[in-house]
């Protein structure tokens, strides 16, 4: 597995941490694991590695457009002059499911996971230093790792959507109960906003 | 999961609708907790900035819209009740 994860501002630094627990998880079913953390995530270094090693699945964690999506810096990494290896991917990052994911399975992509609208979350800015602690950030970004996580686990790539939709779905239903707190009922346009705009295109068969 | 018609787009470019909708979605901004921070795309927002946003309807303000409405479409349409876990 191929992970980028810039950590250049708040937003980035919240996906590289919650990340670290996808890291783990490849690390106990022995995968090798290709961490492109803080500046690494570079397109130098993103490109060799495709290159050299052939990762089943990359897993990008960063900003993006409809046709790009960027690492440290805002860095493009992948865009339309890309070549891009046979692997699964999920692109946790905005849009990119509009026209670069589309491309990129043209281009013999197996599978894309990613959004047709700007990937959205709420956060709590006293967890700043500790975003694993952050519970309304938990209830957006643990959701989301559930695509990677069911991947790695060896199931497809639309199991993968479905278990992550599932647990985002389940996440709504408690931001809107009577025991949700206000935040959490504020934040729900957010949640729905998320689940419809998570895509899978290409193979949904697909499995690493 | 996302059978729904998305009519966003029809409602966000009438231009009546739009106002209403942007009255809405400026008086929801207006609730938002001072205790939380909205990450949309690559930034992040406290509720002035966002309030902001909405008022100059900017491509973040926009989303918002869009956002807001879609989520009060699926609630008066039953949608968030209908889907499937």
């Amino acid at each position: 597995m191929l992970i980028t994860r810039p950590d250049h501002e708040i937003v980035t630094k919240y996906c590289c941490i919650w990340s670290e627990n996808i890291i783990d998880l490849a690390n106990q079913k022995s995968m090798h694991v290709y961490d492109l953390k803080g500046k690494k995530a570079n397109r130098k270094e993103f490109e060799s590695y495709i290159k050299s090693k052939n990762p089943s699945l990359v897993f990008f964690n960063g900003h993006g457009n409809s046709a790009t999506v960027t690492g440290y810096d805002n860095e493009p990494l992948m865009d339309e002059r890309s070549v891009p290896s046979k692997s699964i991917i999920y692109a946790r990052s905005c849009d990119a499911a509009q026209s670069l994911g589309p491309m990129l399975i043209q281009k013999g992509v197996r599978s894309f996971i990613g959004y047709i609208r700007k990937f959205t979350f709420f956060y709590d800015p006293l967890s700043i230093m500790k975003p694993t602690n952050d519970s309304m950030a938990r209830l957006f970004l643990e959701s989301s790792n559930l695509v990677v996580s069911t991947i790695i686990k060896e199931h497809t790539v639309d199991e993968a959507n479905q278990r992550s939709k599932s647990a985002m779905f389940k996440n709504l239903k408690g931001m809107l109960s009577s025991e949700a707190t206000f935040e959490e009922r504020y934040a729900a346009p957010a949640m729905w906003s998320n689940i419809n705009a998570q895509v899978v295109l290409g193979d949904l068969h697909a499995k690493i | 999961m996302n059978n729904q018609v998305d009519k966003t787009g029809d409602v966000i470019s009438n231009p009546l609708f739009k106002e209403q909708l942007k009255a809405i979605v400026l008086e929801r901004a207006n609730a938002m907790p001072e205790t939380l921070r909205i990450a949309v795309g690559s930034e992040e927002f406290k509720k002035v900035d966002l309030i902001k946003h909405i008022k100059d309807e900017d491509e973040i303000g926009k989303q918002m819209m869009a956002m807001e409405l879609g989520f009060l479409q699926a609630l008066t349409s039953g949608a968030i009740y209908n889907t499937h876990e």
